[in-house]
């Protein structure tokens, strides 16, 4: 039996007892959802009443809203938002204007009972206050279908269980309200990671195509938003561009290019135009959004400027699918980051500013360099044919003499013919450094010593050291660039040319200086040493420097000059470092090699067990080298000439010079390039 | 005879000049550098009549120096006043001819037009 059905002493005990275990069982929910639901059912199913429900009072004080209600008609009360005006005409209105309890025994002739049609079968209600502190934060419903049922004592009893419902009802507001002040808290931690992470993107990364998607894509991830874009205002200032929005919504605009009106109706455009944070926490009730229809889910939007001093770079949208979704610390930390952007945006454009000048300046210097270049090598080529016009002109003259002079128009055959020599010495450093490089691990005191032999310069010092040894390099070009360099030191007059290498300390690069005690260069003379065709010397085509420059570049190597008058020349050059295979090649010919006791020769006698070093070729050998700057080489040639072991013979040189080579290859001696490593060496003998 | 006095570190064109001039009927004495074009003026100062420089040459240091011409028609003019000079050059630069022809010289030829030459030459002597 239930204990409002049992009668007298019994009864009353009974009321007790299941208003005790009632208030004993909701006192530790926490859940609000939870106590409700818990205490009208607990309601009905101990104490056997027909319904229960609780009301609470709405923010403004108005109305008691039915917030859970017991069974089938306390659902389709909820689904209706019932809801009842405090001090009005109903029970629960009144309970609690009154603050005090009240019983219908009959709600037929009860005044204020409120007729409801989801409860037909309620003969007698008792409405009871839910007080906490002197407040009155709503009333308790409770109803039977009989005539009658509450006596006065049942509202003592059921109003203490009010009241320990109204407590657990407090408790568990206030538990919520910690737990959301929790969650704010934890909000706040990651809105400050972010805005830090933020902080570090925007002053390390200058290039706006990878910084602005990586902003959209920090937004989106650290408040958890359906979409945020960066416009940013074009240069007529008319139009806010699209420049990263995040996901396919985001990819689908950029490819549209998808803009927006400046100080038009968008969130965007009035945002920019008033340098003014927009939000729209209900997009359907804001005049100024921009309905969008690849953002179909967007509830609430926020717009915030990106200024820089007076200036408003462009605007941040972020769009929730949530209404009212922004909180003040979203928005704030939301503009400090934007303002924090807003800087970035400008540097980048200072930076691209800067670029572009640099660019300018660059074609200035380009289109100057190309034009003293082509001037000089007109006046060039204008004075070297000058004696041959200048000649012409003379020997016609002279042949209308009665007797031309024999020894003077020979003299002027070879002022012709010396003169066009010089123009066609031209054409090899003009073609020589176009030629491509076929970089490869080269020993670099082999080339620099064959440059020298080349040149017939002889007072150089070289110091390589082993980490410097090889570098990746085209042997004929850079043998070539360190000829026209040691040539300059030569006919500058230097005693001694010392060059020295060693590793550069960054970058895999080595460091060459070349210095030479040599006459030096004035300022002004140093300033144009770059320029083709420019020389200072006679009988020189002013294309030594320029092309050395050609090789080092393509080389992806430095080259600098410095030098003072009377004072001698330094030049540095840094070329990338070579590390080739090492270790002794296996099963070899028996090898005859021709060279002075060099850098090469040890590496090669080092490498090829089978080789044995000679001043004159050993013609039992299979196979002979002969070294092209061997200090012996024509003797060595003559000796193979001799013998008939010209097949056998291959003349190995650190650069192919096509003139030379034709004379070898013509008497029957292949010619190849010094191999610097392993592969290159077996190749000798299987190719 | 009209001796002119002809330098230029171009060897080749030192020669032809030479050889024109003498074709012309002059009388020439060569130098191929701003010291020995000085000297050989000094040794001769009262026979030549007219001196033709290179512009860009050895200057008297022995260096390549850009104008060097100048400083020798300087010279030149210091030890004899109102001699008639000419400086050849490779570059058609009014600057550097203004300067020139501050410093003395009757002349800028720029080379290539060496008919040219020989009738400025007779030119200036005739004036």
């Amino acid at each position: 039996m239930k204990a409002h059905q049992a009668t007298g002493v019994d009864r009353y005990a009974a009321l007790i007892d299941t208003s005790a275990r009632v208030s004993r069982s909701i006192a530790s929910i926490l859940d609000l959802e939870l106590l409700l639901n818990r205490t009208v059912d607990l309601i009905c199913d101990e104490f056997g009443f027909y319904y229960s429900g609780v009301f609470l009072v709405d923010e403004v004080g108005d109305y008691a809203v039915l917030t859970t209600g017991h069974g089938e008609a306390g659902k389709a009360m909820l689904d209706e938002g019932h809801k009842l005006h405090i001090g009005g005409n109903s029970m629960i209105g009144a309970a609690i204007a009154n603050k005090s309890g009240c019983i219908a025994l009959d709600v037929g002739k009860e005044a204020v009972h409120f007729k409801n049609p989801h409860l037909p079968q309620t003969r007698s209600e008792m409405a009871l206050p839910l007080i906490v502190a002197d407040e009155v934060i709503g009333a308790l419903t409770v109803q039977s279908e009989k005539e009658a049922a509450f006596k006065d004592e049942d509202i003592i009893v059921l109003q203490t269980m009010a009241d320990q419902l109204a407590v657990a009802i407090k408790n568990a507001r206030l538990n919520n309200e910690n737990r959301s002040l929790l969650e704010q808290t934890k909000r706040r931690a990651v809105l400050l990671n972010t805005a830090n992470r933020v902080g570090k993107e925007v002053t390390s990364e200058l290039d706006l195509d990878r910084l602005l998607p990586k902003m959209v894509d920090t937004i989106v991830d650290a408040y958890g938003f359906y979409y945020a874009g960066i416009f940013l205002v074009d240069e007529s200032g008319i139009w806010a561009e699209l420049k990263a929005g995040y996901g396919e919504a985001g990819k689908t605009m950029l490819d549209r290019g998808h803009k927006l009106q400046v100080g038009g109706d968008s969130m965007i455009g009035t945002c920019i135009h008033q340098n003014k944070a927009r939000i729209a926490l209900d997009v359907g009730e804001e005049r100024v959004h921009f309905k969008n229809p690849c953002l179909p889910g967007t509830r609430s939007e926020m717009a915030l400027p990106l200024p820089f001093g007076e200036k408003v770079l462009g605007a941040v949208t972020v769009q929730s699918e949530k209404e009212a979704a922004f909180s003040e610390d979203d928005i704030t930390s939301l503009q400090t980051m934007a303002d924090l952007l807003a800087v970035a945006i400008n540097n980048a454009y200072t930076l691209n500013a800067l670029k572009e000048a640099h660019e300018e300046l660059l074609r200035t210097k380009i289109y100057e360099a190309l034009t003293v270049a082509t001037t000089e090598a007109i006046h060039w080529i204008g004075n070297k044919a000058l004696p041959i016009s200048m000649t012409v002109d003379r020997m016609k003259l002279d042949l209308t003499d009665d007797i031309p002079k024999a020894e003077s128009l020979r003299e002027d055959l070879e002022l012709i013919v010396e003169s066009a020599d010089m123009i066609m010495q031209v054409k090899e450093q003009l073609i020589g450094q176009a030629r491509e490089q076929r970089p490869r691990p080269t020993l670099l005191g082999d080339v620099i010593h064959a440059a020298a032999r080349h040149r017939g310069v002889n007072n150089i010092h070289i110091d390589v050291s082993s980490e410097s040894a090889y570098v990746l390099a085209d042997s004929t070009q850079l043998a070539r660039a360190f000829g026209n360099l040691l040539q300059n030191s030569a006919e500058a007059n230097a005693k001694t040319i010392s060059i020295k290498a060693r590793p550069a300390g960054k970058n895999n690069m080595v460091r060459i200086i070349i210095h030479d005690d040599g006459a030096g260069m004035t300022e002004e003379v140093l300033d144009t040493a770059w320029t083709p065709f420019y020389t200072t010397k006679a009988g020189h085509n002013g294309l030594g420097l320029p092309a050395a420059l050609h090789v080092i570049s393509q080389l992806m190597g430095q080259i600098k000059i410095d030098s003072r008058s009377g004072k001698g020349t330094t030049i540095e050059i840094l070329l990338p470092q070579a590390f080739p295979t090492r270790g002794a090649v296996g099963a070899s010919p028996v090898i005859s090699l021709v060279d002075d006791d060099d850098i090469w020769a040890n590496f090669f006698t080092g490498a090829v067990k089978t080789a044995r070093r000679a001043s004159k070729p050993d013609i039992n050998a299979d196979l002979i080298l002969i070294d092209e700057f061997y200090s012996g080489f024509e003797a060595a040639i003559e000796a193979i000439h001799q013998s008939g072991v010209s097949r056998k013979t291959i003349v190995i040189t650190a650069a192919l010079d096509v003139d030379r080579m034709t004379n070898l290859l013509r008497s029957g001696i292949d010619v190849r390039l010094k191999p610097y490593s392993e592969t290159e060496i077996l190749s000798l003998w299987k190719e | 005879m009209t001796t002119i006095l002809l330098v230029d570190d171009e060897k080749l064109v030192l020669r032809s000049l030479e050889k024109t001039l003498l074709r012309a009927g002059y009388d020439v004495l060569t130098a191929n550098d701003c010291q020995s074009g000085l000297e050989t003026f000094k040794d001769n100062t009262e026979s030549v009549d007219l001196a033709i420089f290179d512009l860009n040459m050895p200057g008297f240091d022995g260096l390549p120096k850009p104008g060097a011409g100048l400083d020798l028609l300087d010279r030149v003019v210091e030890t004899k006043p109102g001699i008639p000079t000419v400086i050849l050059t490779a570059y058609d630069e009014v600057a550097k001819a203004k300067e020139a022809v501050n410093l003395g010289a009757r002349a800028y030829f720029v080379k290539g037009r060496e008919q040219g030459l020989v009738e400025l030459i007779e030119d200036i002597l005739k004036k």
